[in-house]
């Protein structure tokens, strides 16, 4: 188990240093420069132009760029923001408990929704309800994220008026964030009402992240479901007089859980591009958002460091998953 | 007394193509302590039958019968829950694949308990003390150890053990065996067959036992059922059925054992396969297949009659116009 785990970690290595090649390239690969862009319409001369640009070390070849960029990675230096010249590291390390918490709270709801859903159109099938389900949820998958958030504010924030629009927390609290999530951090402050505020605002947010999730999780549920009922096992089990309740929670569910668990795995590493978009519509103050205006200023350090941290993290997530199904398919367990 | 009364049951499954009746007109009892075999080939409704008797057939199947009665209780009259406690306590099943009849996530002990824990009380000691003396009746060595393991660290025949332990925690009064040994090796089969004739002798069980093997029946039942595409063709005492079969189709079943041929190199066989869905020729199922069809069975089905005198064995049935006779045999033998 732990050598599997070593030889997991240790080629994430390789992995990593592939991903830092293809983010310098592409984030290279887009047009303008950070210093144009920061001179915005006023423009600048081409002497300052080229200063500046020398100053950041962006006049030199792209290789080199790479090279000192690598260097500074086998430091643990994720470089400085060529916009606010924090490092990088801080930047992210500050909006994560953003994404962090709008992630999970996504995921919760896609988990704890997604797999009763499936497991009743599962056991239900060909009825009215496995087929709304499945209707409902391949709409659901089908939906443009960002299209599907902006029917949702205009009906339950304009319309009905039910949930903000944006943010994390309106403006009439000022509270301290100490853990950077809001949830807990608006509980703490003990400031009556910030906790529903924060809660109303991550709602819409949530729904319109959990949404492409839910829907994979569902169909894959049920579908796993429907083979597991199948199996001889399952006879076995209704032989022994057990109750429908007990062959479905126990028998079929923990069998039916391994692929959905590796579904569930990948939808963690989707839910970061769900996150850009979300992020994005609901002004999100999160990891999404910074690479959105990162992309817009160029700043490259930013985008090298983000997608790397992130890829990190989802490569960190998928060995995690690798390692639940050890604990869920005792065949797995003792291979190893 | 009889233990399980079956009149006229029939089996059909609703399909997309219509209706198939898998099983039809078939009438079985079976006496407290009495080992019935039933024989047939695949697709001859074997298994659709004790699954019926189980209640484990999938919601697609429509059951009927004139009288159903296990123990004197009608089984068509029962609630659910009823039958629940019934199928596991007091009618038990073991099947043909024991490897992928238990559940691969959960521990054989996990799986041994729930089974006792559904129908018997007792403490959680008791019911792990019992839990170890079943398997150890199964003859699984080092009982005690076994009980975490999973069913993927345990052989095909280990498994096909915790599945008879499984099935007789409750001391059943009736033991379904669908092919018990069908999946095994053969040192193993004849294993699992003593012990299960064992266990049935000891416990006074009522017991059918499902197999291809004719041999295994002679041996294990003292009454046998020859079933062909869901219906009874021939009911008696073993002893009789295979040394006087009347019915061509247990004739032809017979005469392809190896063991009556010495020396030959070809066996005879039966030309043909069951009839599936939509096939089920006009007449007598096996006319199509039968040396010995003529023009009568071609237009009607024959109906089950006593042929014998009772013998004390129970009556010998025989679904055919046209019975084997004596110089039949003589061709055959």
């Amino acid at each position: 188990m732990l050598s599997f785990v070593i030889r997991k970690l240790l080629m994430l290595i390789p992995t990593l240093i592939g991903i830092t090649l293809v983010t310098f390239t592409l984030v290279h690969l887009i047009p303008g420069d950070p210093v144009a862009i920061m001179a915005g319409e006023r423009g600048i001369s081409a002497e300052r132009h080229a200063q500046v640009m020398a100053e950041l070390g962006l006049d030199r070849p792209l290789w080199q760029q790479y090279l000192s960029f690598l260097g500074d990675l086998a430091q643990g230096d994720l470089g400085h923001s060529l916009i606010s010249s924090n490092p990088v590291l801080d930047e992210f390390l500050s909006l994560f408990p953003a994404t962090l918490e709008l992630g999970f709270c996504a995921m919760l709801l896609a988990v704890c929704v997604g797999i009763p859903l499936g497991v009743i159109a599962g056991i239900k099938r060909g009825s009215i309800i496995d087929h709304t389900v499945m209707g409902t949820s391949l709409t659901g998958y089908s939906m443009p994220i960002f299209w599907w958030g902006l029917l949702l504010i205009i009906l339950f924030s304009g319309i009905l008026g039910w949930t903000p629009v944006s943010g994390r927390l309106s403006s009439s609290y000022w509270i301290e964030t100490p853990t950077g999530f809001m949830l807990i951090d608006t509980l703490l402050s003990g400031e009556p009402g910030a906790f529903v505020d924060a809660l109303r605002h991550l709602i819409l947010p949530t729904i319109v992240l959990a949404t492409i999730p839910l829907a994979v999780i569902a169909r894959m549920t049920r579908s796993s479901i429907l083979e597991v009922l199948g199996e001889d096992y399952i006879r076995t089990a209704r032989a022994k007089g057990l109750s429908p309740w007990r062959i479905i929670a126990i028998h079929a569910l923990r069998n039916a859980m391994i692929p959905v668990t590796t579904v569930i795995g990948l939808q963690i590493g989707l839910l970061f591009s769900g996150a850009i978009l979300t992020e994005t519509i609901f002004s999100w103050p999160g990891i999404g958002k910074w690479l959105i205006d990162a992309v817009g200023r160029r700043d490259y350090p930013s985008l090298q460091g983000g997608i790397l941290l992130i890829a990190l993290i989802v490569m960190v997530v998928n060995l995690i998953v690798d390692l639940l199904y050890g604990l869920i398919n005792p065949r797995i367990r003792n291979s190893r | 007394m009889a233990l399980l009364e079956i009149e006229q049951l029939s089996v059909a499954f609703d399909t997309d193509e219509g209706t198939f009746p898998a099983v039809s007109d078939l009438s079985l009892t079976l006496n407290e302590g009495e080992v019935l075999g039933i024989v047939g080939e695949s697709g001859s409704g074997k298994s659709v039958t004790m699954l019926a008797m189980m209640g484990l057939l999938p919601f697609n199947a429509r059951v009927e019968a004139s009288r159903f009665h296990f123990a004197g209780q009608n089984m068509q009259t029962l609630s659910d829950r009823a039958r629940r406690r019934l199928t596991g306590n007091d009618i038990a099943m073991i099947f043909q694949e024991p490897s992928t009849s238990l559940n691969p996530s959960f521990t054989i002990g996990f799986q041994l308990l729930e089974a006792i824990r559904a129908h018997e009380g007792g403490s959680r000691r008791q019911r792990r003390e019992r839990a170890i003396e079943l398997l150890d009746q199964v003859g699984i060595p080092a009982p005690a150890k076994r009980l975490s393991d999973y069913p993927h660290q345990l052989s095909g025949g280990m498994n096909q053990r915790v599945m008879i332990a499984m099935a007789i925690a409750c001391n059943p009064r009736l033991l379904i065996a669908d092919e018990p040994t069908t999946a095994l090796d053969v040192t193993i089969q004849a294993q699992i067959l003593d012990l299960l004739m064992r266990l049935q002798e000891e416990r006074g069980m009522g017991m059918i036992l499902i197999t291809h093997d004719m041999g295994v029946v002679a041996g294990a039942a003292r009454r046998v059922a020859v079933m062909y595409a869901g219906q009874l063709m021939e009911t008696g005492a073993s002893h009789d059925v295979f040394r006087e079969p009347a019915h061509p189709y247990t004739g032809a079943l017979l005469n392809a054992l190896p063991e009556r041929h010495p020396g030959t190199t070809r066996l005879p066989t039966i030309p043909g396969v069951v009839p599936g869905i939509g096939d089920r020729p006009q007449g007598c199922l096996f006319h199509p297949r039968c040396a010995h069809a003529q023009k009568d069975c071609r237009a009607s089905r024959p109906s089950l009659e006593a042929r014998h005198a009772e013998t004390g064995l129970g009556t010998r049935h025989v679904r055919c116009y046209h019975p084997l006779n004596e110089e039949d045999l003589e061709i055959m033998s």
